[in-house]
């Protein structure tokens, strides 16, 4: 029995995956004024769910990529980055890593609770 | 993707935003100046140069910060106001000036989207800030 189970790895893995979604986000709001810019996105959550599915392993190797948002154009400029949009989703993004860690926490301190160092 | 790269993508936004809000404040204030042409400032993804690109595509630049920068700030070449003005030192021959091809009312939008725009980096900045400090209570 390993220390650490698929969830656990699941969480660690979700915690990089908002990480690498808020700079994604964070950069569409930089060019919120550049013309032509295509907003882009990080989508690890489906990774992640066709990877739990496989084990713990699968779990650790999963990978994701930052896609770019083909929708249409918003502005006449070509861009289609709305700063409404983008607020929200970084918002939700800094919650949800704000709710794992939270999590995480947790378990880690039933962890040094069963090993009597808590 | 590291963690502080977040910061950097933020801070290149900010320095956008304030680059545009410099050249339109010059803008309004030469309105009156003569011999003066509205300055635009002319705004790119960083890494969007060819190699950039390419080393996105093949994984070798996944590391790099990136964001946005400056590409230039270009002179506005729309024509000129004509403002009927005999006593002016520049009128020429009929009378007539030349000011600033200037309108007050585009640089003030110009004003307020960058500042929005500014305020929303911000924003991001502060989300960037708050995970990071939460992923540090991990180690409490």
């Amino acid at each position: 029995m390993d220390l650490f189970d698929t969830t656990q790895i699941a969480l660690e893995r979700a915690l990089q995956g908002t990480s690498a979604r808020q700079a994604t986000l964070a950069e569409n709001l930089a060019n919120a004024n550049t013309p032509g810019y295509v907003r882009r996105d990080v989508d690890f959550q489906s990774s992640l769910r066709a990877a739990m599915g496989e084990g713990k392993d699968a779990v650790e190797r999963a990978t994701w990529t930052t896609v770019a948002d083909g929708s249409a154009p918003l502005r006449a400029d070509g861009s289609n980055v709305d700063v409404e949009r983008e607020g929200a989703s970084l918002a939700r993004a800094g919650l949800e890593h704000e709710a794992l860690v939270s999590v995480i926490g947790a378990r880690h301190h039933i962890l040094r609770a069963a090993m009597g160092i808590a | 993707m590291g963690i502080f790269d977040a910061l950097d993508i933020s801070a290149s936004g900010l320095i956008a935003e304030r680059t545009r809000m410099d050249v339109t404040s010059q803008n309004l204030a030469n309105a009156q100046s003569t011999g003066y042409r509205r300055q635009d400032v002319v705004l790119r993804e960083a890494g969007g140069t060819f190699a950039g690109v390419l080393g996105r595509a093949i994984g070798a630049g996944a590391g790099q910060a990136r964001g946005v920068e400056v590409a230039a700030v270009v002179t506005d070449e729309g024509a000129q106001r004509r403002v009927y003005d005999p006593g002016h030192p520049d009128a020429d021959a009929q009378g007539y000036v030349e000011l600033p091809n200037v309108n007050a009312v585009t640089e003030m939008t110009d004003l307020i989207s960058a500042s929005r725009a500014y305020e929303a980096n911000i924003t991001a900045m502060q989300t960037a800030k708050q995970m990071f400090s939460k992923t540090l209570e991990l180690l409490r």
